[in-house]
């Protein structure tokens, strides 16, 4: 029993995975640091200015097109990607699963149900190729990427939208549209970093999205009684690294939104506001805790590949290792 | 490795597919920015100034802009999205906190170095067992 956990996808899935994030992440460091520039001002100068990150954002966004039309190819051409989209549909037992869920909160449920959980273990038969959680995931960020890469396609040339709008204000409520798009994929975001890290089980990171399945061994002890989480030690650092990351992740979402409503851009205003940013501290705290939990995302999206890195390594040793074994008993 | 894996019986990707399908997205992400940098007009055309309301001079393209119920709806609608949104993803993001703690209540703390028995302990909430 390690926390390893069965294997889930494949190595597509997970390089895809690996480099979504990469590319979503600076998407958004980019993409805010517009967006917001009352509170995350040191990130627009970091960067070089507004018209730096702008350009970098355009670099970014080429890369979710081309991630975004080859993940379209990849479900519809293979049989694979097929038979895996059927495997998302949403079920009446991941309904039960959100419900089970809240029970198990409140101390009115036992376990979380199958569709819930994320430490499969000994029950690795029951568990569906992705949680309820995880199939919102999917959905949500499958729109919210498609909408975000067309509106910026439409505003890639404002003077074009200005002129077939006939006023250069339709254009700034497209880009505030698109703003305001995004704020639903990094608050998902935030939590789905929260959500994949800080698992008793797995802290500090899932490694099953960064090892493909053709990797992770499976070990079946028909003696254990389910999941056998209870053989697993928990980190000593896990209950402070937790309440810290979950502290931050919910003061940034709730930042996020706040700022979503007030750092608005359209209507287009006539006179000049000064409004959020240093003249409001606590949202400027906030949101910069938000860009820090993408900024351990981030980190823990390439430490998930450093590990991946060197199981494979492993890996190659213990082959190399039988090679020499079965080289030496011929 | 002789290990069996997750992989062993279950069907992949291909490499050639994976090959191809990447090829095709680079070309299709750099035809679209082809296109809509096409989308453009000639600076000198946009905006002229023109003296009257009438005209549409550029105030009056600024309150036209401003007033388009279509974009108005869809600006405030998708605030409304986000806060919604965000409300639902604190309530899952409390869900799973608090189921967390419950999990790792059923884990061996940490420095507990008693010994397994085969097959497991009973803990005494027994973890995500049956």
């Amino acid at each position: 029993m390690t926390n390893l956990d069965h294997g889930k996808f494949t190595r597509m899935t997970t390089v895809f995975h690996s480099l979504l994030a990469m590319d979503v992440f600076f998407l958004f460091f980019t993409g805010y640091a517009i967006m917001f520039n009352d509170e995350l001002w040191w990130m627009l100068t970091l960067m070089g200015g507004s018209g730096s990150v702008a350009a970098l954002h355009r670099v970014f966004g080429v890369g979710l097109l081309a991630l975004v039309t080859f993940w379209v190819l990849m479900m519809v051409t293979t049989d694979t990607g097929r038979s895996n989209f059927r495997e998302l549909m949403p079920t009446p037992e991941d309904a039960k699963a959100f419900v089970q869920d809240i029970q198990f909160v409140l101390g009115n449920a036992e376990e979380r149900h199958p569709n819930a959980r994320q430490f499969a273990g000994g029950t690795a038969d029951e568990i569906p190729l992705l949680s309820y959680v995880g199939k919102g995931v999917i959905f949500i960020f499958a729109a919210e990427l498609t909408m975000l890469s067309v509106s910026g396609l439409l505003i890639w040339s404002k003077a074009g939208l200005m002129q077939y709008f006939a006023t250069q204000t339709a254009a700034m409520a497209f880009v505030v549209f698109h703003g305001l798009l995004g704020v639903v994929m990094i608050m998902g975001v935030m939590f789905h970093i929260f959500e994949h890290g800080f698992h008793p089980a797995f802290f500090p990171v899932e490694t099953k999205a960064f090892i493909p399945r053709s990797m992770i061994p499976e070990d079946h002890e028909d003696d254990t009684e389910g999941t056998g989480i209870e053989q697993l030690e928990l980190s000593p650092a896990w209950a402070s690294a937790t309440n810290l990351a979950g502290a931050a992740t919910v003061i940034g979402i709730v930042s996020v939104m706040v700022a979503s409503i007030y750092d608005t851009g359209f209507p287009v205003s006539t006179e000049l506001i000064i409004g959020g940013g240093p003249s409001n501290l606590l949202l400027t705290v906030g949101v910069n805790m938000g860009v820090l939990v993408l900024f351990l995302g981030m980190v823990l999206s390439v430490y998930g590949n450093l590990v991946r890195i060197r199981w494979e390594q492993r890996m190659q040793e213990e082959a190399d290792a039988e090679s020499v074994d079965v080289e030496t008993a011929d | 490795m002789s290990n069996p894996t997750a992989e062993s019986g279950a069907s992949s990707y291909s490499g050639t597919v994976v090959a191809v399908n990447a090829v095709i997205s680079v070309v299709v992400a750099l035809g679209l920015v082809w296109v809509v940098n096409g989308f453009n007009v000639f600076y000198e055309r946009l905006d002229r100034v023109s003296p009257t309301v009438e005209g549409g001079a550029i105030g009056s393209a600024f309150v036209k802009g401003n007033e388009m119920e279509l974009l108005v709806f869809m600006v405030e609608a998708i605030h409304v999205i986000d806060v919604i949104a965000g409300l639902g993803i604190l309530l899952i993001m409390f869900i799973h906190w608090g189921a967390f703690r419950r999990i790792a209540g059923r884990m061996r703390q940490p420095g507990d170095s008693r010994a397994v028995t085969d097959g497991g302990e009973a803990a005494d909430e027994g973890g995500e067992t049956q």
